[in-house]
């Protein structure tokens, strides 16, 4: 039996999608497909599957993944890819399929690209002056206390038309998690720019020593 | 790319996944090339809309036409609502995002009394003016179907056209008509009405006219367009095989209250209990074949992905080929992890390879109809349901490992009394003791046993439509006494709140005097009023007084039997003989057969043109 990681997009409707619902959503795509996927053994057999890293509800990604398990022998991973591009719900674009090769559990960064309207720039540059920038990081095991500085010291941008792109890489570890909403909640509390108008796209993963994780 | 408006409005509100559309099976067109664009409202949320299997059946039959789309909007929640009118967003379907304002025809669906404010809330939020005669040929056609349509009147002012009976070949003849019209091009909106009536079961409320008596009854309906019937025949699918089921549905991708394969085995149903107003809407009862079911159940879990499928119909029970049909489904679907369950079963014809059969994969609960608690108020609604047969049933159920019950009842039926509400209590108490009495029970397990309790609300076009509903002070009274007469903790009792089933009944028996009452309570913040933190009785009752209207008229004073109700223009082919002779055998506490066994001559019969069922063979 081998691991089979099916890589996807996950934009525009489908970003509204929570990890719980995307999990049977993706449950009865690959029962739609009747592809050879691993069911558990038990009273009420389901498909075995795992996500990395899930996406807080109205983020994009390029970068998402579950894994699956098949028993078939030498399987077709191009016909997988086709055969589940031509179901997937509006927003989830299969990019590749095939046999695991990195652990999830090596994932150790998120890179993020947020869009906000030109005139964010200004607070951007405010951000950019502060000395300390605080956040409440709410946990399982209570909230903590996060200086943003100590990960973002400064927000890159770059003025594109109307809009402003910032790129970030956050830690994305079991051990410690940073959303980038901490950043445009904070951008919000402190300066009134509204985080519902942050455009948050997950663009990959990095492991420790910066490889790409796929 | 959603709009930025709409972006913000769905980073504001919860479960942002219920206004995004996309989801597997949604069909999406190139709007350019669309002659016909239709939008299907459901006046509630998302999760209960998609939950509504009609829509299912309308919206792939419409858009089996390479040159209509059909789309769904819903009712926004109340977050949403909000968000969309700070925004001015207006409401806008699902697939395409444009506005309802860009459609040709905007249809809703009428399952529910207390879903009326909210349709006004869903034109208001897409800022089509409220009433059909304040629409000219600019704005879409306002449409509506579905069981409500029986008596329309509350809310026949805001709708151009009303469906009476079957949709299948009635609304694409509906839109027909629509394309034709564009195609001529400068076709009035009147004489496209005039073309319209012609089809099957259509009612145009402008085309009548109602007088009323001095003391508030109506005197007359009378038609004002020669072209309108005096009275509107339903439209009715002779052969249900020459329709079958769809076999896609747009799989919902955050909760559904019904997320499930589900498949219509049966239409209309032939037990005549004399509350029930679908059993007497969708007479007489017509059944698909089986291998028609088992195929279409095949590809609609092929299709969509479910793992449990549902027989659903208002009677799964009586039909004639359901132990062959279990047999055909149960040679695939527990191989493809698909589960079977029956919603609506009756007692009296529960058998043990019934239980066997849907069982093979899932246990589930077990729910029971009884709906009164004494074997005479049971005859006096046609509920031919004995205690033996509930006893027979809960034992089969027991040995079969089943620990929960849930029994149905009504209260506030006609001549009830506090005997037949401590029965309600004596009955769930005889279950929980068959059960410690039997045998083979699950080893250390209790019994659950919920008594669901809801407010009878008599209802047109039923033996019951002339009786007064009960007060509040009654029912209220009713259900402490049902609380007092249950002693065990094995025994759970849930009911229904009385006033929201007194705005259910006024609706239900009224005229159209109550479209300005609805409209009014709507501007004053009424929506959403099935739902019982958004229902606002102090305010429906201020708004009843401040406009003069009498709600108790409608629904707690006795119909004469001779009486012009505001219904009478509507024939769901069942005649007011008939509802007059049930009525007074109910009142006799005499019961009538199921009629595939016996007719009795309700009239349905003439929809079909002949008899209902072939009596020469048994069917029982």
């Amino acid at each position: 039996m081998i691991t089979v990681r099916i890589s996807f997009e996950k934009k525009n409707e489908a970003s509204y999608i929570s990890l719980l619902d995307l999990q049977r959503v993706m449950q009865r795509i690959l029962k739609r497909s009747g592809l050879p996927v691993w069911h558990t053994l038990g009273f009420n057999p389901h498909i075995y599957m795992t996500f990395a890293c899930p996406l807080s509800l109205g983020q994009e990604s390029e970068c998402e993944c579950v894994d699956v398990k098949t028993e078939a022998e030498n399987p077709d991973f191009a016909q997988w890819q086709t055969a589940l591009n031509a179901i997937m719900p509006a927003g989830i674009h299969i990019t590749h399929v095939g046999p695991v090769q990195m652990k999830a559990d090596l994932i150790a960064y998120a890179c993020y690209e947020i869009t906000y309207p030109a005139a964010a720039a200004a607070v951007l540059d405010q951000y950019n002056a502060l000395d300390s920038a605080p956040v409440e990081k709410h946990g399982k095991k209570g909230n903590k206390i996060i200086e943003l500085k100590e990960h973002i010291p400064q927000v890159d941008y770059t003025v594109e038309g109307e809009n402003v792109r910032i790129f970030l890489c956050l830690p994305a570890s079991q051990q410690l998690n940073l959303n980038p909403s901490l950043l445009t909640g904070f951008l919000e509390a402190k300066f009134g720019l509204p985080a519902v108008n942050a455009g948050i796209l997950r663009k990959k993963f990095l492991t420790e020593d910066k490889q790409l994780f796929a | 790319m959603f709009d930025p408006k709409l972006k913000e409005a769905l980073g504001r509100v919860q479960k942002p996944g219920r206004y995004t559309g996309g989801e597997p099976g949604s069909v999406y067109k190139d709007k350019t090339k669309m002659d016909v664009r239709f939008a299907f409202c459901f006046p509630d949320t998302y999760e209960v809309g998609m939950s509504f299997l009609g829509e299912k059946i309308l919206y792939e039959l419409l858009n089996s036409h390479e040159n209509w789309w059909c789309e769904r909007a819903f009712m926004p929640w109340l977050d949403m609502k909000a968000e969309m009118e700070r925004l001015d967003l207006p409401l806008y379907t699902m697939e395409s995002k444009d506005p309802l304002t860009d459609f040709d025809a905007v249809g809703f669906t009428l399952q529910y009394e207390l879903s009326y404010t909210n349709i006004l809330a869903m034109l208001d939020l897409a800022h089509i003016p409220f009433y059909a005669k304040d629409r000219d040929e600019s704005w879409p056609l306002i449409v509506a179907g579905g069981p409500c349509a029986c008596n329309s009147e509350p809310i026949a002012d805001f709708f151009d056209v009303i469906q009476l009976g079957e949709g299948e070949n009635q609304l694409p003849s509906i839109c027909a008509e629509i394309e034709k019209a564009k195609k001529e091009g400068g076709v009035s909106k009147k004489e496209l009405l005039r073309r319209i009536v012609k089809i099957p079961g259509i009612y145009i409320p402008s085309f009548y006219d109602v007088t009323y008596y001095e003391d508030g009854r109506v005197k007359a309906i009378t038609p004002n367009e020669p072209e309108a019937p005096a009275v509107i025949t339903k439209a009715i699918i002779k052969d249900l095989n020459e329709f079958a089921p769809p076999t896609n549905f747009v799989v919902p991708m955050v909760g559904a209250i019904q997320d499930r394969a589900s498949i219509e085995v049966l239409r209309g149903c032939v037990r005549g209990c004399r509350f029930c107003q679908a059993g007497f809407l969708y007479r007489p009862m017509r059944q698909r074949d089986a291998s028609l079911l088992n195929r279409a159940a095949q590809d609609l879990c092929a299709n969509t992905g479910y793992e449990e499928l549902s027989l659903s119909s208002l009677s799964t029970s009586d039909h004639g080929q359901l132990e062959e049909l279990l047999d055909d489904l149960n040679e695939w679907a527990p191989k493809e992890h698909v589960s079977l369950s029956l919603p609506s079963l009756r007692v009296d014809n529960f058998s043990e390879s019934l239980i066997e059969k849907t069982t093979k994969v899932r246990k589930s609960g077990l729910t029971f109809a009884a709906e009164a608690g004494t074997q005479r108020l049971r005859n006096v609604i046609n509920k031919n349901v004995t205690w033996d047969e509930i006893e027979k049933t809960c034992n089969i159920a027991f040995r079969g490992g089943y620990t929960s019950v849930k029994l149905y009842f009504m209260m506030g039926l006609p001549t009830e009394t506090m005997e037949d509400i401590e029965g309600i209590a004596e009955t769930a108490q005889k279950v929980v003791d068959l059960y410690y009495a039997n045998p083979k029970r699950g080893k250390g397990k209790g019994v659950q046993v919920t008594i669901s309790c809801a407010c009878f609300v008599p209802k047109p076009h039923t033996p019951f439509q002339f009786v007064p509903m009960d007060t509040e002070e009654m029912l209220r009274a009713k259900q402490k006494h049902l609380l007092e007469s249950v002693h065990s903790r094995k025994i759970k009792v849930n009911y229904h709140d009385s006033t929201t089933s007194f705005l259910e009944g006024v609706f239900a028996k009224g005229d159209r005097r109550l479209a300005p009452v609805i409209l009014e309570a709507y501007k004053r913040g009424c929506y959403f009023d099935g739902w019982e933190e958004c229902f606002k009785y102090d305010t429906w009752m201020q708004v009843f007084e401040d406009m003069g209207v009498d709600p108790k008229f409608y629904c707690q004073r006795p119909i004469g039997l001779d009486e012009v109700t505001p219904w009478s223009h509507m024939d769901y082919g069942v005649t007011h003989e008939y509802l007059v002779r049930e009525y007074n055998k109910a009142l006799a506490a005499q019961t009538t057969q199921p009629c595939n066994r016996a007719c009795h001559g309700c009239g349905a019969n003439k929809l079909l043109g002949g008899p209902c069922f072939d009596y020469s063979q048994n069917l029982v």
